[in-house]
This record gives structure tokens, sequence and C-alpha cells, in this order.
């Protein structure tokens, strides 16, 4: 310390020095432009800036009045390092705090900070229950449906990218299982289409297919959650599929590909009343 | 300025001055260091934990994906395969590898990670990314491979069967090894190293039935 006081001292002291040299630029500045435009203003507050250089500098033979300036220096060139060193420390501090906060923030929290979206899990908590199988069409009270009771065979969801419409029994199946299931409205742009394909194709835990009647261009289901955009290009989408793929499954461990899925398109869900020939899976 | 510098520190009184600044310094510097090992207290389990773009968290990702298609072909080959020894087989490669991705998937709980990555299939290992084709990772089968081991039947479910899953599994070993080059985590450590010595073991058992199998 008592090598960097010195230098931090003397280096801190100056612009105190430069500051009590200021009334006199201001006064030599201020007292020109009054007679001169703008223009000129610039160049006659160099004078003044240079004078207060050189009467720093000339620091040296006015001594009587430097031990005045003693106590202050001393008092500020440390004061203004710590409070720098302080600033800085308590920026580390904050950022990691802020960052390990962030980072222990749960699924649900992170889901919650995405803008629109709709969560029947509090509007709905009476369909969060699962397992309500069901054979036949059902009739859901939302559209594309994103929780409910639904069709005993699941649509197959490791990345599957339905080019048709597919059953929503079958699908709402597929969202208990933790998938995130893709749905935009037939006559989405094909550039758009295939942007969010992308994001599908190949990805367990999810799948996608037109949805007709859509009332916005892309919807987004996962169970008891949805979220509607305008555009393949939005950022939440990729929120929503962090935050909810397989963490929002009603039932957690349980495949989208392995079981005796379908894999057919068409909105008429099998059924299971009479036996049938599964897919061997 | 220097001058000035020098000539103030001599005119100082060098007793009172910074033995004051001494004490109030020390109490700032107790409390600033208290808040840091506060901060690093709240940091640490962070820091021990792998990253969301950590090799372990990446490996935890897609070998899970990877895993899911041989649970899937290996359940197809129970069911329909014709070749007893194909059959056992199949099962204790679904038995293992679905319990193997509830694993890793817990690791990213515990690791407070998402099951979802932002990188793309394959980054977290040496050149891996290069590794992917049409999106598959090493070893995986294409769409249309599991479609028609889907619609095989008889003795074609076994061959096509154990042909897809000594590739498959090659390519597992290699995911495998390409994490125990990066990780010294323990749990990490020894599921990869058991998923190495069990798949060579598969691909070897495997290899002998098929052998066996006739046209």
């Amino acid at each position: 310390m008592s090598i960097s006081t010195p230098q931090g001292g003397g280096n801190r002291r100056s612009p105190s020095a430069v500051s009590t040299g200021s009334p006199a630029k201001k006064a030599a500045a201020g007292g020109k432009p009054g007679t001169k435009s703008a223009g000129t203003k610039a160049t006659g507050a160099k004078p003044g800036a240079a004078k207060t250089a050189t009467s720093g500098k000339g620091g040296g033979p006015r001594r009587p009045i430097a031990p005045v300036k003693v106590g202050q220096g001393r008092n500020w060139g440390p004061i203004a390092l710590f409070v720098a060193v302080g600033v800085v420390a308590a920026l580390i501090i904050g950022y990691g705090a802020y960052y390990v906060y962030k980072g222990s923030e749960s699924w649900e929290d992170r889901a919650a900070g995405i803008n629109g979206l709709i969560n029947y899990r509090e509007t709905r908590p009476d369909l969060m229950k699962g397992g309500q199988h069901q054979q036949g069409t059902i009739k859901y009270e939302m559209s594309p449906p994103a929780v409910g009771p639904h069709n005993p065979t699941w649509q197959r969801c490791l990345g599957n990218v339905y080019n048709a419409p597919i059953a929503s029994e079958h699908a709402v199946h597929s969202l208990e299982h933790g998938a995130v299931w893709v749905t935009y409205r037939p006559d989405l742009p094909a550039d758009q289409v295939e942007k969010l394909a992308a994001k599908v194709r190949g990805n367990d835990f999810m799948l996608m297919s037109p949805y007709e009647g859509l009332d916005k261009p892309i919807s987004l289901q996962a169970w008891g959650y949805q979220l509607k955009v305008d555009n393949a290009n939005d950022g939440r989408i990729d929120e929503f599929i962090k935050a909810l793929r397989q963490n929002a499954s009603a039932e957690p461990g349980v495949a989208c590909s392995t079981g005796d899925y379908v894999t057919a398109t068409g909105t008429t869900p099998r059924d299971m009343s009479q036996s049938q020939p599964g897919t061997g899976g | 300025m220097t001058e000035t510098a020098v000539a103030e520190e001599t005119a100082a009184p060098v007793a009172g001055g910074p033995r004051r600044f001494g004490t109030a310094w020390l109490a700032i510097a107790v409390a600033v260091g208290l808040l840091l090992g506060f901060a690093a207290g709240l940091l640490a389990p962070s820091l021990r934990t792998p990253g969301d773009t950590s090799p372990e968290a990446g490996f935890a990702r897609d070998m899970s994906l990877h895993h899911a298609q041989a649970v899937e072909m290996a359940m197809v080959a129970y069911q329909k395969g014709t070749d007893q020894r194909t059959r056992n087989i199949a099962y204790d490669i679904v038995m293992a590898q679905q319990n193997q991705i509830g694993t890793m998937q817990r690791w990213l709980e515990e690791w407070r990670l998402s099951p979802t990555g932002s990188q793309p299939r394959m980054a977290w290992m040496k050149g891996g990314e290069a590794l992917v084709q049409d999106g598959l990772m090493p070893g995986m089968a294409t769409p249309e491979e599991i479609t028609a081991l889907h619609q095989a039947t008889g003795q074609n479910v076994d061959k096509m069967f154990i042909t897809l899953m000594i590739k498959h599994h090659l390519g597992g070993i290699h995911m495998a090894e390409g994490v125990l080059a990066e990780t010294n985590r323990p749990e990490v450590v020894r599921l990869a190293q058991a998923m190495k010595n069990n798949q060579q073991n598969e691909i070897d058992a495997l290899r002998q039935v098929e052998a066996t199998l006739t046209v």
C-alpha cells in the first residue's frame, strides 16, 4: 500500500488540482464566449485548458498552497481507488448472484416469464391429472388442445414432422408424455414451416403438424401450456421448447418412440375398442 | 505532478494519516472479503456442476436421444424377433438403455439444466458436429431404416436389428469415448465407461448370433 499510495494518490489527486483550477478555466472560457460565436468558443476554451495544465506543471513553485491540499488529496485518492475496487467487486458479486438466481430458476418460473404464455395449469387444474383415456372423437374446449382426456394411443413424437393434420386425441397423449406439439395454420409460408420443422426434426419429445382453423399462424402446446405466435422467427418459440419440453410431462420417463404409438395422419383417432394390429413397437 | 505528489508525501504526517486510513480500510477490506466469500459460497455449487454447454450436459442430452432409438429398435426385435438369443439381447438393451436415459435426465435435473440444450447436436464432443450426418448422430439409423424394421417380418427382423444395432452401438461407444476424454466427473465416467464395456460385449454377442443365422 505504501508503494501504490503515492502513485494512486498522485494520479487521483490531479483531478482535484484541476478542479481548483477550473473556476479559472470557466472564468477564462466564460469571458470570451460572451463576445464571440459558438465556433470560437471551443478555441477559446483551449487556452484555458492549457493554462490549468501549465499551472499544474508549475505546481512546484506554488508550494505554500500545497500543504492545504495535502489532507484532501490523501483522503480522496485511496478512497476513490477503493470505491472503484468496491464497485468492481460489487458488480462481480451482483453478476454472480444474478447468475446463480437465474440458474436456479425452476422451469415453471422460466415458463411463466414467457410473454403471452397460456397456463391451463392455473385456469383448469381439473384437467391436469392426466391418464384420462377415452376412445373416439373428443371435444376439446381449446384449439388446438393442450391438455385433457385423450386416446389411449399416442402419436409418435421423436422429432416427427407430419405434413398433414393429425388426430388431436393422439397428440394430447404425446403432450402428456412430455412432448411439445408445434402446430401451424396450413397457410403458413413454406420457409416458416421449414424453420419450425428444423426445431422438431429428429429431436425427441417433439412433433409438428398443420392444424386447420388455427386462430394464429403458429401455436405451441405442452401439457397444460400453450403459446400462440405470428412468426416462426419469434424468439419465444425456443424459450417455450427449452422450458417445457420433457419438463411439462405428466408421465416423466415415458417414451415418445417406444410402444404402441401411431404415425398415421388424419384427424380420426384410432379406435382400440376392437383389437387391431399395432405398430409392433 | 509526480513532483507535487512526492512533496505532499513528505509533507504529510506519516504517523497520523495512514494509520487512520489503515483502520477504515481494514474494516472495508474485511467487509468486502466477507461479501466475496459469501458470494463464492453461493457460486461454488454452480461452479462445481457442469454448465449448460458442458461436455457432460451435451453428452447426457445427446446420449438420451441416441439411447431412445436403441430402445425403440430393441423393443421391435424383442416383440417380433424369431431368434431367442436376439430377443434376449434386445431385452437387455431395452432395460439397460431406458434406465440409463433416466439416469442421464436425472443428472440434468441435479445440475439444474434443461433437458433441451442450446447447442447443435454433438457440439460438446471434439470434432463431434462433423460426425452428424443428416441430423443423425454416430451409428443412428435413418427414419427409413426404422420404418423398414417395423415392417420387417420373420428372420428379417433379427437380421435387420443385428445390423442396425451393431452400427448403433459402435456410434454409442464412440460418443462414450468422446465424453470420457472430456470429463472427470465420477458419475459420468462411471456410466460412460459402463456403456462402452456393455455395448462392446453386446456387439460381440450380436456378431455371434449373426454368424449362425441362416439366409
